[in-house]
């Protein structure tokens, strides 16, 4: 990670470094990190590559899969076997020859892996070897979009839901240390070790089965309102329950984080300065709690952001929300390694960027921190 | 029990079901077979004119509906709602409280079941269809010069008496399953046919691990391994056995049990549990491994299961290394050839020859059977739908005309799948999942319905059929919509059409001296054309049926512009047997189909040329023409190998961006009134048919938004490919009353009961009564097929057999004479009867135990 989370003492600067202009130290630096960063992603995805098809044993099991298919398709054919054994052999190597060749099984996965990660740098995903999206393309490009509103409506409300609503309760237990309702945040906090599916279940068997006021699942009611305003309120309806699951298996564990970093940050020389001053206690919390603790609450939320993107496999499953994380679940299984490569490159994309826009939020943010500055640098 | 108490438990049942569920990745998606393809011309089958005559004794099986006449055509409902719900545990939950109607798939998790069985809300259909079976690597030695005990027949004849199926069935499957030592499934015609055989057989391989041990020893020894301290050895070291143990379901515990036998004889086992993907090259590759817990699937009830032996047992099987390492006898090899090729002349020679490959098959081995597994399709109790014996709901044919709310006209129901919407919809190469398949069955109609309890063929669209096959092949038939006859030579008409030629876009006439073993000759009702009408408000017409047959013979030759390499393969098999089509009327239409492929069942040797393409789903010439279009121009294709070929989407009639390029296509070829195929096509389809297909199915795409239309009781309304949901309407338009096929309501499964003496005196005459029913009702004697009794003495050796003589509606008697008990030693002996009827392909097993004394 970044160096820029640690305070930067403009005194280190070297003098020489000093008169050289802010714009060209920006954009070497730019360039630099722009560089390291895809070279990051470049193996990052060649990794994902070679991993998601196993150094090419993938496509041992690929080929012994279509033998079996073609060849289990003709075992109950009464048709079929009447016909000479040379025959229904040839036909057989025909359809697995064809099959092969669809699938590029006909050429060296070593071959196959550079154009993978050709294609998957330049962001053409290419086409999906088994899947295909909910409304029938292979593009990969479109499978992944259209999970892709699903899970940002479910995962971005959690965890605005979440953030927000952790740093507020955070703050204001750091100014109430010890009172009951931080003692019983600390005591709820070991609830987070259970997963967002666990309390799903309770909630889905609470709220849909025994009292029959929320649905168990889905996006959005079947058959599908067809007025808007009707849509929506069914979907925000049936996202209810799978937010809850997923804010009740963080929140008290973040609270609880939360407040005991902003305690620490409370107990710092220069906030007790403040106080001794008189200040009121909303200015100490905005300009000596909450602006150095900035850096770190952005990076938090910026990469929370981006963690979205890989969704949830099993609340998806007990919600049966079309999320993201079941598609990479079911091309995982089925060895759909374009979704794999595609899923993958577009994170790594999203990290790699990501750190590359935190480097200069950190600069706005604190001016402790300067882009490009030798010594501790961003 | 409190309800805290249960609250914990359904959270546990639910949370266990979860953790399963996550475990098993592709596999709960299970692709169709479709074993019964009506569209593929008739398929062969042998006997002689004897079986004709028996035949005709035994057409029927109709029950007449008890219900008054109802006025309703189509489907019973008015609108299901088919959602996706990917756990079966939540699904149960759901039916119990009324959030679902029906669960359109067979539930296999015990616990689960056990949990349905429980709710008086719900009930079940059972299905079967999956078996268990050990599979041996026959191989000399394995790749790495291991000693394989499983070379030795003897060995792996042996592993019969080692397994106790009935522990497998009732302790690893908690009962939903039935123990299985053939090749045959349970619910097949062949081993309703054979089940005196094959009970004798399941009597001499029952479970006896004392006779296992005492075998293998003999064997082992023989091979030159020696037992060591109760551990085998070989050449000095231990005999260890590579065991490929599959682990996504309960092959686990089928696996730790055997493993424990083969431990518990002083075998040391190497237990290498496995995916399907990562066991999949081992195995077929004959590589290094001893055993593999097996695990197959029949989607459909078979009607002829003599090429098993072939498939199973010999190298002819499969292409594969280990198929291909099989050394069954020469008299076995022989034996499932003449089977698996139909040569036999009479049922008699059949059966003979059948009995004989089982026995064989036993002392073969090469892969020991274990169980029939069944799985539960739950609906609410109030429900009443037909479900197929092997695919349940989501596999029958019937479900859109026979799904409703028990004595309701009308309503809605809410259906559920594990899946939905799994792969693109097009009419030539549509989605070949299950669950699709069960909404085009919605949309769709055959031109023949398999029964789903015998497999034979029913008539739909058709009215009644000829089949005419050359004397001496082994043909039956049972129905009476069909007649049967015999013919010293067929000859093909010198204009039927034999083929396609892709460039001139005609068909090939067969011409002179062109001969055929089956000819089928279909009568498609006079008002065909007036009755049927597609979704989109066009009438039936020849057309489509003639697309039907182009599409069939062109896209697999290279030389035509819609070629398809992933069509080839079929194309060649199919006109390696196919000697002509000629359509003899258009109005009535009347087809006449000659081959050399035929079924032992005249019923299914009839081709109707119906346009249901590849038994998935159903075609009118405009649609496809659509396709066709988007093929000709590079944009799109209908099949996924096609597709990734051209770099392009699958075509998607419902949904995606294919729905685009395929309304362009409707402008376009409306504008340019021009036909796919002209040259032929454009004999059949006058221009203002084309200019009304057109125009219906173009306000279809902007009433509906899709372009999926059939002739089925329901139509696609909308289809949400993200929210995962389908809703069907019933079609107004539909011809049929919806009562037609309420005679399917429930499989006929003879229920018996056995009453004789309990004590015989040796010499003297005994006489059991054989009570068969059903619901409560005596069985017609029309119906059975035959009522066979088997008698085994005090030490359990077949001592007579012979068949019940029936003295009225639902009672037959079993006379054995003073002779037959003279031959029987005092103790305790078995009358077992085996009840096989012609409404359902399941045989019913009943005995009475009887004790003999001087």
């Amino acid at each position: 990670m970044s160096q820029a989370t640690l305070p930067l003492p403009t005194e280190a600067a070297p003098a020489a470094k000093r008169g050289a202009s802010t714009f060209s130290r920006v954009m070497r630096y730019t360039l630099v990190r722009s560089v390291a960063l895809f070279a990051t992603v470049v193996v990052g995805v060649y990794l994902t590559i070679l991993i998601a098809n196993m150094g090419g044993e993938v496509d041992k099991i690929r080929k012994a899969f279509i033998r079996d298919n073609v060849a289990l398709s003709f075992m109950g054919d009464r048709q079929f076997q009447q016909l000479p054994r040379e025959e229904r052999e040839r036909i057989i190597a025909e359809i697995i020859t064809v099959e092969e060749h669809r699938l590029g099984l006909d050429r060296p996965f070593l071959l196959r892996s550079f154009g993978f990660l050709g294609q998957a740098l330049s962001l053409n995903l290419g086409r999906a070897d088994l899947l295909t999206s909910d409304s029938g393309s292979s593009q990969v490009r479109l499978i992944l979009l259209e999970r892709l509103p699903p899970t940002l409506l479910l995962f971005a409300t959690a965890n605005f839901l979440n953030f927000f609503l952790s740093i507020f309760m955070a703050l204001g237990l750091s100014r109430r240390y010890g009172s009951f309702l931080d003692r019983a945040v600390i005591a709820l906090a070991p609830t987070s070790a259970a997963p967002g599916w666990f309390y799903g279940l309770f909630l889905i068997i609470i709220f849909a089965a025994v009292l029959g006021l929320l649905p168990f699942g889905g996006l959005v009611a079947a058959p599908p309102p067809k007025e808007p305003l009707a849509y929506a309120l069914s979907v925000l309806k049936h996202l209810t329950l799978p937010v809850l699951a997923l804010v009740l298996s963080t929140i008290f564990l973040t609270i609880y984080s939360w407040r005991t970093f902003f305690l620490i940050y409370s107990s710092e020389d220069y906030v007790e300065m403040a106080k001794a001053k008189g200040l009121p206690s909303g200015t100490i919390e905005r300009r000596y709690i909450l602006r150095p603790t900035l850096p770190t609450i952005i990076t938090t939320f910026a990469l929370s952001l981006i963690a979205l993107w890989q969704g949830a496999v099993v609340l998806e499953t007990v919600f049966n929300w079309p999320g993201l994380g079941r598609l990479l679940f079911q091309a995982i299984g089925l060895y759909d390694t374009a979704i794999i490569v595609g899923s993958t490159v577009i994170y790594a994309y999203l990290l790699a960027l990501t750190v590359f826009v935190l480097d200069f939020v950190y600069a706005l943010v604190d001016p402790r921190v300067k882009v490009g500055g030798e010594g501790a640098k961003v | 029990m409190r309800k805290s108490t249960k609250w914990a438990f359904l959270a546990g049942v639910i949370l266990a079901s979860l953790i399963l569920s996550a475990c098993q990745g592709q596999q709960v998606e299970v692709p169709v077979t479709v074993v019964v393809r009506e569209t593929q011309p008739p398929q062969i089958q042998t006997q002689v004119v004897v079986e004709t005559q028996v035949v005709v004794e035994t057409q029927v099986v109709e029950v007449v509906p008890t219900e008054a006449p109802v006025t309703r055509t189509g489907a019973w409902l008015d609108t299901v709602v088919i959602v996706e719900e990917p756990s079966a545990d939540a699904a149960v939950t759901r039916l119990d409280v009324g959030d679902l109607d029906l669960y359109a798939f067979a539930i296999a998790q015990a616990p689960v079941v056990q949990r349905m069985k429980e709710l008086d809300t719900i009930v079940t259909d059972r299905s079967s269809g999956s078996y268990d079976d050990l599979t041996f690597n026959t191989s000399a030695a394995l790749p790495s010069g291991a000693f394989n005990p499983f070379s030795n027949p003897k060995i792996r004849e042996a592993m019969n008496w080692l397994v106790d199926r009935q522990y497998i069935a009732e302790e690893i499957y908690g009962g939903l399953a039935v123990p299985r030592y053939v090749t045959f499934n349970r619910a097949s015609a062949d081993f309703a046919a054979l089940a005196d055989v094959i009970r004798v057989i399941e009597n001499k391989y029952a479970y006896n691990m004392e006779l296992a041990q005492e075998t293998i020893t003999t064997e082992m020894e023989g091979m030159g391994a020696a037992l060591e301290g109760g551990v085998w050895t070989f050449e000095g070291a231990p005999v260890e056995l590579i065991f490929l143990i599959r682990t996504e379901d309960n092959r686990r515990g089928i696996g730790d049990y055997v493993s424990n036998q083969l431990e518990a004889i002083g075998f040391t086992v190497i237990r290498d549990y496995k995916t399907a993907a990562e066991a999949g090259p081992i195995w077929l590759g004959a590589g290094e491994f001893h055993i593999y817990t097996g695990g197959w699937v029949t989607t459909a009830v078979p009607r002829d299961l003599g090429g098993n032996f072939s498939a199973f047992y010999t190298p002819a099987g499969r292409p594969d290394p280990l198929w291909q390492n099989y050394t069954p006898t020469e008299e076995f090899n022989q034996l499932a050839d003449d089977l698996a090729n139909n040569n036999f002349k009479t049922l008699d020679e059949r059966r003979e020859m059948m009995s004989q490959a089982l026995d064989l098959s036993l002392q073969d081995s090469s892969r020991v059977w274990l169980v029939d597994r069944a799985g539960e399709s739950p609906r609410r109790a109030e429900t009443s739908v037909a479900a197929d014996l092997y695919a349940a709901v989501y596999g029958s044919s019937l479900w859109p005309y026979t799904l409703r709310r028990t004595g309701q006209v009308g309503g809605s129901m809410r259906v559920g799948m594990p899946s939905i919407l799994t792969q693109p919809w097009n009419p030539l190469d549509a989605s070949n999942w299950v669950y699709d398949s069960f909404v085009f069955r919605g949309t769709g109609e055959l031109g023949l319905n398999p029964d789903p309890y015998t497999g034979l063929a029913l008539p739909n669209r058709i009215e009644r059929a000829e089949v005419v096959v050359q004397e001496g092949l082994p043909v039956g038939v049972t129905l009476d919509w069909l007649t049967l006859e015999f013919a010293p030579e067929i000859q093909v008409p010198a204009d039927a059409w034999i083929d396609w030629d892709p460039v001139a876009q005609e068909f090939v006439a067969a011409g002179e001296g062109v001969t055929a073993l089956s000819k089928s000759t279909v009568y498609y009702p006079d008002d065909l054309y007036e009755t049927v009408k597609w979704h989109d408000g066009s009438a039936f017409s020849v057309g489509d049926i003639v697309m039907y047959m182009i599409a069939t013979l062109d896209r697999g030759k290279e030389e035509s512009v819609y070629y398809d390499a992933s069509k080839t393969a079929a194309l060649n098999q199919f006109l390696a047997a196919f000697k002509g089509v000629k359509i003899v009327s258009t109005d009535p239409l009347v087809i006449e189909t000659y081959t050399d492929a035929y079924q032992l069942d005249a019923e299914n040797n009839v081709a109707t040329w119906w346009p249901y393409y590849l038994g998935r789903s159903q075609g009118a010439w405009h649609t496809v023409a659509l396709g066709l279009g988007a093929e000709l121009a590079g944009e799109a294709a209908f099949s996924t190998a096609k597709a990734a070929e051209l770099e392009v989407d699958q075509l998607n009639y419902i949904a995606g961006p294919t729905l685009d390029i395929l309304q362009a296509q409707l402008e376009a070829q409306t504008a340019s009134g021009e036909l796919p195929y002209a040259p032929t096509l454009s004999q059949f389809i006058p221009p203002d048919e084309i200019a009304a297909r057109w125009a219906n199915l173009a306000e279809w795409k902007r009433t509906r938004g899709h372009f999926w239309v059939g002739t089925g009781a329901f139509y696609l309304e909308r289809a949400f490919p993200v929210e995962g949901t389908v809703i069907l309407q019933r079609n107004p338009n539909y011809p049929d009353s919806a009562d037609r096929w309420a005679r399917f309501s429930a499989p006929a499964i003879a229920e018996v009961e056995v009453e004789g003496p309990a004590r015989v005196t040796i010499g003297d005459e005994a006489v059991v009564d054989v009570w068969v029913t059903f619901q409560g009702e005596p069985y017609a004697q029309a119906d059975i097929s035959e009522v066979k009794y088997l008698v085994f003495d005090a030490e359990n050796n077949l001592a007579q057999t012979g068949l019940a003589e029936a003295v009225e509606d639902g009672h037959w008697q079993v006379k054995l004479s003073g002779e037959t008990t003279g031959k029987l030693a005092a103790g305790s002996n078995r009358l077992e009867i085996v009840t096989v009827s012609k409404r359902v392909a399941l045989p019913t097993f009943s005995e009475l135990l009887f004790v003999t004394a001087p």
